[in-house]
């Protein structure tokens, strides 16, 4: 069903652990969403980022995302609603950053070895960081695959896909990182 | 506090989906640039033509001309743009400025007034087209409307008699040689009987403009030059005459002096006719008079007539002006002083090195070498932020030309009588904050004319002048800029104040409140409605709007007032929000920066016994009560225990002070405060964040909500 897994970031992990710059993913990312537009492939497969969170997968449609950055130390804000991590600086700009967990109504365990910031963009210009357990990989998704998730009361979840024995969740970035929180 | 944000002037760049509007093209924003370079000298020349009016009775006619050609050049610059409406706007008012500089149209003519409401309406076409690329309808329908004003007012121009010129007593050759305008100035000069003098001048060929403008200099002090015609005299050869028609303020046996010129002879043609030699020394120089009569020019050089043709006198002189300067849209600028950010945060990072390498004993050399480098770097560093710094600052003239316009429109709007006096329009500010400041700032002075101001009857009966006094002053203090908008008015009320707030229920009937904490109720939400502050105290058309408009910029406002006396509003704002200087404090494991500008001093806790009474506590500083905050408490952080390690920024806004408690410092460094983005927009109390070269963001603190919160807070207990 999944026709290409993209290296796993362990393997692009191993530059030097002090160095908290972006890797590699943002022209990943921005090649991937370039051969989806591109005429050879096919119009109906969706370019997706697979990430982890707890014991579940879930996606994010490549073009939303800007880059993805290792974890960097993060400064907590005062005042702000718990889903809220903290602030971290990103090339000349200070970005939030999500809990995902939080907004999945998982229990927060803070950040691992394997955690990740995938910094996503907003409608207008925006910008915001999601705090992920860790990136999997894009995989490109027949439309034909994809089932709308309405029916299953999901608050975050739009549609899914079958990814082998279990069903990963494409993410509504608006109600994970929007103000959209009730 | 709102972090520089670029403007960007038509930052759509989708099309848009209204099918009528183009998308702003990047025509669009030159034209709406340029336009408004010229609209920005049209009202500071308005204003100026406005006091002339009212001082002097009359208008000096270069200032008339420069309007004059400001409106012409605006409509050439619409027509080129396409910009039609705009176009035939500009054209009406040089229609009118042309009327006024010929003396078709009389400066009491009431058509003048309506210049001010032409220029805001092409403000108002303008951001039209600066958003969208072409006017709103609304501005057009108001354009449209105001053109039909100025037809009817211009209508029955009021007849002007036109002297007669034969009194000059000038040669019909020239008179005949003159333009209109030229006839229209010496009319204007006979009628105010200064003397008219012809002035022919022979200069070298190759030296004759630096001769004119020497005599047309020493003229110009102390009159006019109505014409500048080159004379068909014959000359030596390789030499230029020239004839200067001259009205002169001057006896002409001074001005004659004045004109230290060999080759050029006076002659008087009003009153009398009488010839007299130019230079202080008088006659072995002077040469006979070159009459207009005189021979034909033998060797007439073919430079000489194109060189100067008359009347384009003033447009080469206003060609040459444009080139001193450069225009730059502010979002360079803004990206400028962020690359200069990044600079400073690298900076800082070298700096963690240099002290890394320093503690190293084996690296200790290099470490002082590296410190070397650092300082030389540190230098120019500094250099080249206080000069990206002041291309950002503008004087607030700009600002002042704005409300002298509404003072106008006010007067007339109120038939009020009011003074509205303006002093240090040099105050510099950063750019961005003068754009924020314009608002606030009409909203002020408009409250004060309409609320603060009486009628003249009730003034008289109060004892003071029929005319009131708007005030508005700006200045520097230390890294603030204060601006002050005083009025000599009623003045507030403050029982009735008290009385309103506690009916509205902001404050409970038995707090006890000092009167500067009642005069600050004016800017709360509820209170600040026109209904109820109007009628007692004469105040209050959305000053909490006021307020926080002031507070996005850093910025503090006071109000001070007596009754019967007047009220005085004063607001201090920082001078730039771009880079500033702060110090670094520490709270448990956390840090955050606090702008140095709001520093007043730092205190070691140990060394000021401290009063607590509930969650309270007050510091005695040099004999007066300092409230104290735990910034732990503030920002609901671990463990905000008192300790007598523990230290005391002492933090001032205007007259508000407030003692910061926070456990350490670490150092100061200039900081870029960088704003937060993400789904949470604004965070109380939080001005932003920064990042100083660890690739970890520092919060930095809001102090002017910290220093109102706490206020309020006393306010509210």
């Amino acid at each position: 069903m999944t026709t290409r897994v993209t290296p796993s970031v362990k393997n692009s992990a191993s530059a030097e652990a002090r160095d908290l710059r972006a890797i590699g993913w943002e022209g990943l990312a921005r090649s991937a969403s370039r051969s989806f537009v591109s005429a050879d492939s096919a119009p109906d497969r969706r370019e997706l980022l697979v990430i982890g969170a707890g014991e579940g997968a879930y996606a994010i449609p490549v073009e939303r995302v800007r880059e993805i950055v290792r974890l960097a130390a993060i400064t907590r804000v005062p005042r702000m609603p718990d889903w809220l991590v903290g602030v971290v600086p990103l090339r000349g700009e200070v970005i939030e950053v999500v809990d995902l967990r939080r907004r999945l109504g998982l229990a927060s365990v803070g950040a691992t070895r394997s955690s990740r910031i995938v910094v996503i963009h907003g409608d207008n210009d925006g910008i915001a960081g999601v705090l992920v357990d860790s990136v999997k990989g894009v995989m490109r998704v027949p439309e034909s695959d994809v089932l709308p998730a309405q029916g299953h009361d999901f608050r975050s979840i739009v549609e899914m896909f079958r990814s082998g024995e279990s069903f990963v969740g494409i993410l509504d970035l608006e109600r994970v990182v929007g103000l959209a929180d009730d | 506090m709102a972090a520089p944000r670029a403007r960007k002037p038509g930052k759509k760049t989708g099309t848009s989906g209204s099918g009528k509007g183009r998308p702003p093209s990047k025509d669009g924003r030159e034209f709406v640039a340029e336009a408004e370079e010229i609209l920005e000298q049209i009202c500071g020349d308005l204003c100026l033509l406005h006091e002339q009016r009212h001082c002097q009775g009359e208008v000096e006619p270069e200032l008339v001309h420069r309007l004059f050609r400001s409106a012409h050049t605006l409509k050439g610059l619409a027509g080129l743009f396409g910009q039609d409406a705009v176009s035939r706007l500009a054209h009406r008012l040089e229609d009118i400025l042309d009327g006024l500089r010929l003396g078709r149209i009389d400066f009491r003519a009431p058509v003048v007034g309506l210049l001010d409401d032409g220029v805001a309406t092409l403000l108002s076409l303008m951001t039209g087209v600066g958003r969208d690329a072409s006017p709103s309808e609304h501005a057009t329908a108001q354009a449209e409307q105001f053109l039909g004003q100025l037809e009817q007012a211009l209508a029955a121009p009021p007849p002007v008699e036109q002297g007669d010129l034969a009194a000059a007593g000038l040669d019909p050759t020239l008179l005949r040689a003159l333009t209109e305008y030229e006839e229209h100035r010496l009319r204007e000069s006979l009628r105010r009987g200064r003397p008219i003098v012809l002035i022919d001048a022979m200069f070298e060929l190759t030296a004759f403009e630096e001769g004119l403008a020497e005599i047309s200099g020493a003229v110009r002090e102390s009159g006019e030059i109505i014409s500048t015609l080159p004379s068909a005299a014959a000359a030596a050869d390789r030499r230029i005459c020239f004839t200067l028609l001259v009205a002169t303020d001057l006896d002409p046996v001074l001005l004659g002096r004045r004109i230290d010129h060999a080759n050029a002879t006076l002659r008087v043609v009003h009153p009398g006719n009488t010839l007299l030699p130019a230079g202080a020394v008088a006659g072995a120089a002077a040469r006979a008079p070159v009459s207009a009569e005189g021979a034909t020019a033998s060797r007439a050089t073919p430079e000489s007539a194109p060189e100067t043709p008359p009347e384009d006198g003033p447009r080469i002189e206003s060609l040459r002006s444009i080139s001193g300067s450069v225009r730059v849209d502010i979002a360079k600028l803004d990206q400028l002083m962020n690359l200069v950010g990044e600079l400073v945060s690298h900076r800082n990072a070298l700096g963690n090195i240099v002290t890394r390498l320093s503690a190293d004993s084996r690296n200790a050399r290099i470490g002082a070498d590296l410190a070397k480098v650092q300082k030389l770097l540190d230098r120019r560093l500094k250099e080249l932020q206080a000069s990206v710094l002041d291309v950002r600052m503008v004087p607030l003239r700009q600002v002042f030309e704005k409300l002298s316009r509404v003072g106008r429109r006010l007067r007339i709007d109120l038939d009020k009588e009011v003074d509205l006096e303006f002093v240090g329009g040099d105050t510099e500010l950063d750019k961005l904050i003068v754009e924020q400041l314009v608002d606030p700032l009409v909203q002020l002075v408009r409250n004060a004319f309409d609320h603060a101001i009486e009628g003249s009857e009730e003034r008289e009966l109060a004892g003071k002048s029929r005319v009131g006094r708007i005030r508005v002053e700006a200045f520097q203090r230390g890294n603030h800029v204060v601006v002050e908008v005083s009025d000599d008015g009623r003045g507030i009320d403050v029982a009735s104040i008290r009385r309103k707030a506690v009916e509205r229920g902001i404050v409970s009937e038995h707090e006890v409140l000092s009167e500067r904490e009642v005069l600050n109720l004016i800017f709360e939400a509820g209170l600040s409605t026109r209904d109820t502050v109007s009628q007692t105290s004469g105040r209050g058309v959305g000053m909490d709007v006021v307020r926080s408009n002031l507070v996005a910029l850093g910025g503090l406002v006071e109000v001070a007032s007596s009754v019967g006396q007047g009220t005085t509003i004063t607001i201090t704002l920082p001078i730039t929000l771009a880079i500033i200087q702060a110090l670094i404090v520490r709270v448990g494991s956390d840090r955050f920066a606090i702008p140095l500008a709001s520093v007043r001093e730092t205190l070691r806790v140990a060394d000021h016994p401290i009063l607590r009474s509930e969650d309270k506590e007050l510091l005695n500083l040099r004999g007066l009560p300092l409230a104290l905050r735990r910034l732990a408490d503030e920002f609901e952080l671990p463990d905000s225990a008192s300790h007598e390690s523990q230290f005391v920024v002492v933090l001032g806004m205007g007259e508000q002070q407030l003692g910061l408690v926070v456990d350490g410092f670490l150092g100061q460094q200039d900081i870029v405060i960088k704003p937060i983005k993400g789904p949470i927009q604004q965070i109380r109390g939080i001005a932003g964040a920064t990042e100083l070269g660890d690739r970890v963001a520092i919060l930095v603190v809001d102090v002017s909500a910290l220093v109102v919160d706490a206020s309020r807070r006393r306010e509210a207990a």
